[in-house]
């Protein structure tokens, strides 16, 4: 026998509620911290449950993809074995003008791989099917991560960390639109704001370099460092397209540097937290938001 | 057990299913929907109030465990779940394959109206193409769990409830309120 179905008017209740979740996201935008806290905490609670999910169903999602992937793990296995090859001969030319060479890394001048790090694993997106531009990673606070810091691959820029809980967080990748971070183009030394691109995959820079400036295609870019929450000369990629079809406003494509598709393991920037939380005195105005 | 403990036990099941099972097995990136179905069914059994109630806090939880601002899904599911319920009311009993219907619309509006109210409020939710397919995968894909947790919502849900008393069989026809 079916369940009795009660009825009645609602409209009093589901307006009551309608309000209450939109002074509940009002008040997160204003920064409420009970709620910030609230959310991490039912996060936290549930994190051991995560874990033990996440290493019970692992093994057999591995099976199961070799199962039905075995196509694409077999042209995945040959695009990298071609991408090793290409790198190799890359290295090969490399040395070859190692004049140029030197000259490059002396500009660029890596600086961010003196800094402490964290070594992170990917987990995959945040739950549910909202989120985009964002992966979660398996530490948190208790390996002293915290919002704000750089996370980046070898390679280059991969983004910063978003929300940290004391297990887990999330990492907002540099292709997210809200994502900005201050850039220098190493040819011309133009300096300017870079904004992550969306679907697109890449980088736009649309603030700061003037329109007249000569950017070649392939340029490298890295950050700015000075005021921004990110540290100098991470490479954040290679110029697409230098733009400049206007005068008034010019857009320079980038594509980044580190890949975002199959990425395993990342390093978080262990930078101080005074760099990252003191708006005042240490973000450039546009990255504010981002 | 009380009807709100019910509900209590539901919510936070349904929330670790959310976050763990449902996270782990996606098909093509996209996860099951286990809270706005839980959602959905509380206002399909519980009526359009009390379903609405469980589907904010349904919404809350949701926006825990998956890092949005608090709020977002919490207002697109409690309409959802009044929705739902106001509809069930008219829907003949048995027709099961209405019912199914009725309820991968249900999802894809969900996950539709979430994502739109993410981007009224300035965040960058899946949009496009890519909405219309993860809506329709999370669809499809939730239907498979419909059937054993529509058997649980409604125990949850209707536990407590007052009884309709039907005047044409008599106080006996609505059963045990279960409280």
């Amino acid at each position: 026998m079916a369940a009795p179905r009660p009825t009645g008017v609602p409209r009093p209740t589901l307006l009551i509620l309608i309000a209450t979740a939109l002074t509940l996201l009002t008040l997160q935008y204003r920064g409420v911290e009970p709620l910030g806290a609230f959310q991490r905490g039912v996060r936290d609670v549930i994190e051991p449950l995560r874990t033990v999910s996440d290493r019970v169903v692992s093994p057999a999602r591995s099976a199961w993809n070799g199962l039905l992937n075995y196509d694409d793990l077999r042209a995945e296995n040959e695009r990298m074995a071609a991408e090793l090859a290409r790198m190799r001969g890359r290295r090969l030319s490399a040395e070859a003008d190692e004049e140029l060479l030197e000259r490059l890394l002396g500009e660029v001048d890596i600086g961010f791989a003196d800094l402490d790090t964290v070594v992170v694993r990917i987990l995959g997106t945040p739950p549910g099917n909202f989120a985009t531009h964002t992966i979660e990673v398996d530490k948190g606070s208790d390996d002293g991560l915290a919002e704000g810091m750089p996370v980046v691959t070898g390679a280059g820029l991969v983004g910063r960390l978003e929300s940290v809980d004391r297990a887990r967080s999330v990492v907002r990748l540099v292709t997210h639109p809200e994502f900005r971070v201050g850039v220098r183009l190493v040819g011309s030394q133009d300096e300017g704001l870079a904004h992550g691109g969306g679907r697109t995959g890449f980088l736009v820079i649309d603030a700061g370099v003037r329109a007249d400036a000569i950017v070649e295609a392939g340029e490298v870019v890295v950050t700015s460092g000075g005021r921004s929450r990110f540290p100098a000369d991470i490479p954040v990629g290679r110029v697409l397209d230098p733009g400049g079809g206007s005068d008034f406003r010019r857009e320079i494509v980038v594509e980044p540097a580190a890949s975002l598709e199959n990425l395993s393991f990342l390093n978080v920037l262990l930078v101080a937290k005074e760099r990252i939380f003191d708006p005042s005195t240490l973000l450039d105005p546009g990255e504010r938001s981002g | 057990m009380t009807g709100r403990f019910r509900v209590l036990a539901l919510l936070l099941t349904a929330a670790v299913l959310q976050a763990t099972v449902f996270d782990e097995i996606r098909l093509d990136g996209v996860s099951v929907e286990c809270l706005l179905l839980v959602s959905v069914l509380a206002g399909f059994h519980g009526g359009p109030e009390r379903g609405a109630t469980v589907a904010f806090l349904a919404g809350l939880l949701h926006d825990s465990v998956g890092s949005t601002p608090l709020g977002v899904h919490a207002l697109v599911y409690a309409p959802m779940a009044a929705m739902a319920g106001h509809l069930s009311v008219r829907l003949v009993e048995g027709a099961r394959t209405l019912a199914m219907a009725g309820l991968i619309a249900a999802v894809m509006v969900g996950v539709a109206a979430a994502a739109g109210v993410g981007a009224l409020f300035g965040l960058h939710p899946v949009s496009g193409v890519d909405l219309i397919t993860t809506a329709v995968i999370a669809a499809l894909s939730t239907l498979v769990i419909a059937g054993p947790t529509s058997r649980v919502v409604r125990w949850a849900v209707t536990g407590g409830l007052p009884v309709d008393i039907s005047l044409t069989e008599g106080p006996a026809a609505g059963g045990s309120s279960g409280r």
